[in-house]
């Protein structure tokens, strides 16, 4: 059977940065340094009005080949997750494969996840290689939250930053650093789909926006309830640790590095100490960029990777976890 | 169960608990590092160690660490 790797991550943040100041100013009533406190997040980078998905994609694809030398010709298969599609049809993936000039006998498709979104691709990815219908699957996350988060919604202002990540997941395991993705843990529960909603634009308000009718202007904009979200990961998250844990016939203890999805750092500490991990083995980094959703877990792979914080022989486990409600972990072998 | 046990969780659910004293008669949301976030941890807290499910409005109306207990005490099953 084909084993499958990470051998090669990049990603791109937009040009334009939101920072606390910028908060502190359009919200002085807001205690934006207390609040980046327990938030972790300084700054985050806001896609420009005419910058989309696909745009973001495409400028992470390219740094990644030009920084790995990656010969583009190469990739065979291209999965996009996003939740903010160029359009909803056609496919912002085709619509990728073809601006990067990728072969024309890829396969492509998009996938519509959040903060679960990385871990649900690699699983996709390594599916593709096992069963020998991939060698070089581009795994592309792409986010730009921010286009619909309301002017004055200041919590979600805070947390959201939009980016995009580009992964090579591949069945050649001859690069230099390769993380063998091993087994997976999911997890879903609809009954909290309306905690994380952006409720108008699809199907159910006719596709548009705007709506003069019943619905409020808050439906335009994405919705959070926090508590829940928070609730959902305290209670959810340790058992499905534990379950990956488990799979693996692990222990906390024989993991080097914990990557979860990088919401917030005071819930990110809160679900460490459930989970009993120590924390110089658990990752943070969102100071600069805050939660970029299914970004989140590639970036910080890519800071850990830099800062010297994953060698090789180490285990490395990844967490995602948020709207939906989905869930999603898995083992990475370095 | 008993309150001063009580006071111990919640201390620990303030970013700087360390630092911080509560008594029974504290009215918990005056403490300067007291915001949403922690109130969602003592929640989960409250669910984790007491089987409770605190509603966010009793939370919001509560006024001093002792009417917090007491509404776990009457609610525990």
């Amino acid at each position: 059977m084909n084993k499958a790797a990470i051998t090669a991550v990049e990603y791109y943040l937009p040009h334009d940065v939101l920072r606390n100041e910028d908060i502190a100013k359009e919200h002085p009533e807001w205690s934006i340094e207390k609040i980046s406190l327990k938030t972790g997040i300084q700054n985050r980078h806001i896609a420009d009005k005419d910058e989309f998905a696909s745009d973001m994609a495409i400028k992470a694809a390219e740094k990644l080949f030009s920084g790995y030398n990656i010969d583009k010709g190469s990739i065979d298969f291209v999965l996009l997750c996003t939740q903010s599609p160029d359009y909803f049809l056609p496919t912002t993936a085709c619509i990728v494969q073809n601006r990067l000039g990728l072969s024309k006998r890829c396969g492509a498709f998009d996938f519509n996840l959040g903060c679960s979104g990385f871990v649900y691709g690699l699983g996709i990815a390594k599916g593709l290689i096992h069963t020998g219908q991939a060698r070089n699957v581009l795994l592309l996350t792409t986010e730009t939250y921010s286009k619909f988060i309301h002017p004055a919604d200041k919590s979600n202002k805070t947390l959201f930053g939009d980016a995009a990540a580009a992964t090579l997941v591949s069945s050649v395991l001859d690069s230099t650093l390769a993380g063998e993705i091993l087994e997976f843990e999911y997890g879903t529960d609809g009954s909290g789909a309306e905690h994380l909603i952006v409720r108008n634009g699809g199907a159910r308000s006719g596709f548009k926006k705007n709506r003069t009718d019943t619905t409020e202007v808050a439906d335009d904009y994405l919705y959070m309830d926090g508590k829940a979200i928070f609730e959902f990961t305290a209670f959810a998250i340790p058992p499905l640790i534990d379950d990956t844990l488990k799979k693996h016939k692990l222990i906390v203890n024989d993991i080097d590095l914990f990557i979860f999805h990088q919401a917030n750092e005071f819930m990110l500490n809160t679900v460490r100490k459930r989970c009993k991990i120590s924390p110089e083995k658990f990752y943070i980094h969102l100071n600069d960029c805050g939660n970029t959703v299914s970004s989140t877990i590639p970036i910080a792979i890519k800071e850990a990777l830099l800062e010297g914080k994953i060698k090789k022989g180490d285990k490395v486990l990844l967490a995602g976890f948020g709207v939906g409600l989905s869930m999603g972990a898995t083992v990475l072998q370095f | 169960m008993n309150i001063n046990d009580f006071i111990k969780e919640l201390k620990d659910q303030f970013i700087d608990g360390d630092d911080i004293s509560l008594e029974p008669q504290t009215n918990f949301r005056a403490i300067e590092s007291w915001d949403s976030l922690t109130g969602m941890s003592v929640l989960v807290m409250i669910k984790d160690e007491y089987q409770v499910d605190m509603p966010v409005d009793v939370l919001k109306n509560s006024k001093t660490v002792q009417e917090l207990y007491d509404f776990i005490v009457s609610n525990k099953k």
